[in-house]
């Protein structure tokens, strides 16, 4: 089921086009990568949705109907500049944000009591922001993102900021919610991030969408037929190579040789079974290229 | 709850909660009530005597009678007392004594009549309007002598003479009432002031505000949960609720502070009998020691002037024009705040909106001086220098329609100060670590909200 879809988004600023017919389908449950270099329009695309702005042209639409002012209180946003009253108290300002969000008082102050002692800083309640520390007040900014149990959730470069002991920590959080059911739009230019945990991506560069759909499918359609096989450095691949087979690189370790072939369309088994015919074989897999690649080499051909 | 009632709340409680309101609540009323009190404190302590002894060496004695030209002639008065003595050695003896203020040598001389005169003290100085009072009376003692010695004036000539009894008093025309200058200079340019204070301090916490939530970024997850205008008119109208509340403490505070020191003193707090002891104290004032009661006179007019004034219609304008003003500059003052960013030069965008602020305030004495003149007319009316200019002339009496176009223009021009407000609000908040420039502002206009 599509959650969310926008159709055809067009921005234009004073001397720039921050959009041009920009659309995404998010479906529900995903995690969905908004991706692109600096620049490239995310993050107005993500204000769209959060109705910060409006479109010049383009039609958005979020649970089935065009998104209107109550869907707010069903999506949360953590934009990529974060921040606080930096002279409230914890407690008091996480309560305030989730009343923004349409929640009751006496309701917030349960669930927020809930996220504090999952996270471990119910001690921090009556604390001013200030006193936090970045990361703390980055947990802090988190709860009160989710606190209102959206169905959507965006998150503008959620892990800058973080520690690797903290953003392993929400990146597990991402992926719980993602299991209770909710979807999640996630804007990086953190590849690795993206790897592990987006299911289809958008790319978008210079305002314009440019690549778009599973993670799988663009994996695939990005493959370069390479693989990477391992056998015993007791025999050398080149002389085990078959027909429509093109060697690109290999490495010796102490008891095996890493190799990295090209094998055509349909080579596989040929080569598969002249290596097992003379020698064992230890580990053969395709290569599919990274994120990191296929955005580099994407945004480069434009 | 609804969501600008949500931020209403929280804006107005911490501000509510900070030490500088607490502060501020408290020092105001004792401001005010000094205001109120000062005049009848100086009217009480222009009682304090000086006791002056008159040592005449001019003195002649005939057949047991002493006669000179000042024996019993110096009138005494709330300031200064005298007494008649003959021997200066003994006078200063006294005076050391503390027996006496000062004493007054008027020394012999062959001058006819005798003119010189010394005056001795020994702790302080006599006050220098005691010291013209007693020069002055000298010289009108003189005066009367040539009038009667030389011009052969009677004694009835010479009291019609001293007192010609030439009242001036000013009185408005449409009310029929004393016009109480001095008291509604006061009051006019103090109202005006604190408008313009109010403007200043509560407009600037606007623009504070804004340009806080903006550099914190906390700004972006507000709008994604209201409207911007939403958030601004919510901190505007909190911001003016504290305002509101300050003013209505001040006012009760004050009141309490006032009527508190009322009652310790109920004599000094009444308001003078006026047609008596006014034109009564005028025939006194003006004769020979004019100096001195004079002043008296004028506190007590002051007094009278407070009590002169339709607090009615001084209020009901003054909440009009404080709101009003207070609403037209907050807008623009967020507005403001919402161009400023941490590396920004806030001042190209904070000199339009003080300047004209600042005109009025400097124009201040030119509308006291003439509170239906051109100039005062014209400010009065412009929307920017209304609140403050028309509150100054509001105790000296303006006509209705005057009143009526300056707050229609007024309400105009917010609607419209307003709207601009918003258009720069709402895109200037979500501009990070950009130079904003007044050519990009005026492209805003056309983006689609």
């Amino acid at each position: 089921m599509i959650l969310f879809s926008a159709k055809d988004i067009s921005k234009t600023y004073a001397n720039h086009k921050a959009l041009d017919k920009v659309s995404i389908e998010v479906e529900q449950g995903t995690v969905f990568g908004l991706l692109g270099p600096n620049g490239a329009g995310k993050t107005t695309l993500i204000r769209i949705i959060n109705q910060i702005t409006a479109p010049d042209e383009g039609e958005i639409f979020f649970m089935g109907e065009k998104l209107k002012a109550e869907h707010v209180h069903s999506i949360g946003y953590l934009p990529e500049e974060r921040g606080l009253y930096k002279k409230m108290k914890v407690g008091e300002q996480a309560i305030y944000l989730a009343e923004l969000k349409g929640i009751k008082k006496a309701d917030a102050k349960k669930r927020l009591e809930f996220w504090f002692a999952k996270f471990d800083i119910l001690s921090w309640w009556d604390r001013k922001v200030e006193e936090l520390s970045k990361g703390m007040q980055q947990k802090v900014q988190f709860i009160t993102t989710i606190l209102h149990e959206p169905k959507l959730l965006i998150f503008d470069e959620p892990f800058s900021g973080f520690d690797p002991i903290n953003a392993n920590l929400l990146k597990q959080e991402i992926l719980d919610l993602k299991s209770k059911g909710a979807t999640i739009i996630f804007s990086t230019h953190n590849m690795e991030s993206v790897e592990e945990i987006c299911d289809s991506i958008a790319l978008i560069n210079k305002s314009k969408k440019i690549l778009d759909g599973k993670m799988i499918d663009i994996k695939q359609r990005f493959k370069k037929n390479q693989f990477e096989v391992v056998i015993p450095n007791q025999k050398n691949i080149k002389h085990l190579l078959t027909e429509g087979v093109e060697l690109i690189s290999s490495f010796d370790t102490p008891h095996t040789q890493v190799s990295t072939l090209k094998i055509e369309q349909g080579k596989n088994a040929e080569l598969l079974s002249n290596i097992l015919l003379n020698t064992d074989l230890i580990s053969y897999k395709e290569i599919l290229p990274s994120m990191n690649e296929i955005f580099i080499e994407t945004v480069s051909n434009e | 709850m609804n969501k600008i009632g949500i931020i209403i709340r929280r804006e107005y409680l911490t501000r509510v909660k900070k030490k500088s309101f607490l502060v501020m609540t408290f020092l105001g009323p004792i401001l005010i009530a000094s205001l109120w009190i000062i005049p009848f404190f100086l009217a009480m302590n222009s009682e304090t005597q000086s006791k002056v002894l008159v040592v005449d060496e001019t003195l002649v004695e005939n057949n047991g009678v002493k006669s000179s030209l000042y024996l019993e002639k110096f009138k005494n008065d709330k300031e200064l007392t005298f007494e008649y003595g003959y021997d200066i050695t003994e006078a200063q003896n006294k005076l050391e004594n503390g027996k006496y203020d000062a004493v007054l040598e008027i020394v012999k001389t062959n001058d006819m009549p005798p003119i010189k005169g010394f005056l001795f003290y020994s702790e302080n100085e006599p006050s220098l309007s005691a010291q013209e009072a007693i020069r002055s009376q000298l010289t009108n003692i003189l005066k009367d002598h040539v009038l009667v010695y030389d011009y052969g004036m009677t004694e009835k000539d010479l009291e019609w003479f001293n007192n010609p009894k030439i009242g001036f008093y000013s009185k408005d025309i449409r009310s029929g009432k004393d016009s109480y200058k001095e008291i509604k200079t006061i009051l006019g340019t103090m109202s005006g002031f604190l408008i313009y204070m109010f403007i200043f301090l509560f407009g600037g916490q606007v623009m504070k505000s804004v340009s806080e939530e903006k550099t914190n970024r906390i700004v972006e997850v507000l709008v994604s949960s209201i409207k911007p205008i939403q958030l601004l008119m919510g901190k505007i109208v909190s911001i003016a609720l504290v305002g509101l509340t300050q003013f209505i403490l001040w006012v009760v505070l004050s009141g309490i502070l006032i009527a508190g020191l009322q009652s310790f003193y109920p004599q000094t707090f009444t308001e003078p009998q006026k047609e008596n002891i006014t034109i009564n104290e005028r025939v006194i004032s003006v004769d020979k020691i004019d100096n001195i009661s004079s002043s008296a006179g004028e506190v007590n007019q002051m007094v009278q002037g407070l009590f002169s004034i339709d607090y009615a219609l001084v209020i009901s304008m003054f909440l009009f024009y404080f709101m009003a003003g207070y609403f037209l500059y907050a807008s623009l003052f967020g507005a403001v705040g919402a161009l400023m960013d941490v590396d920004t030069d806030a001042q190209q965008f904070t000199l339009p909106i003080t300047i004209p602020l600042i005109i009025a305030m400097l124009c201040f004495p030119i509308i006291l001086n003439d509170p239906s003149g051109t100039v005062a007319f014209w400010l009065s009316i412009i929307p920017l220098t209304a609140p403050m200019v028309m509150m100054i002339r509001i105790p000296f009496g303006v006509p209705v329609w005057e009143i009526a176009l300056s707050m229609s223009l007024m309400i105009i021009f917010i609607a419209f100060c307003m709207w601009l407000a918003a258009k720069i609000y709402r895109t200037g908040i979500l501009m990070y670590g950009k130079n904003i420039t007044y050519k990009e502002i005026w492209k805003w206009f056309k983006y689609k909200n």
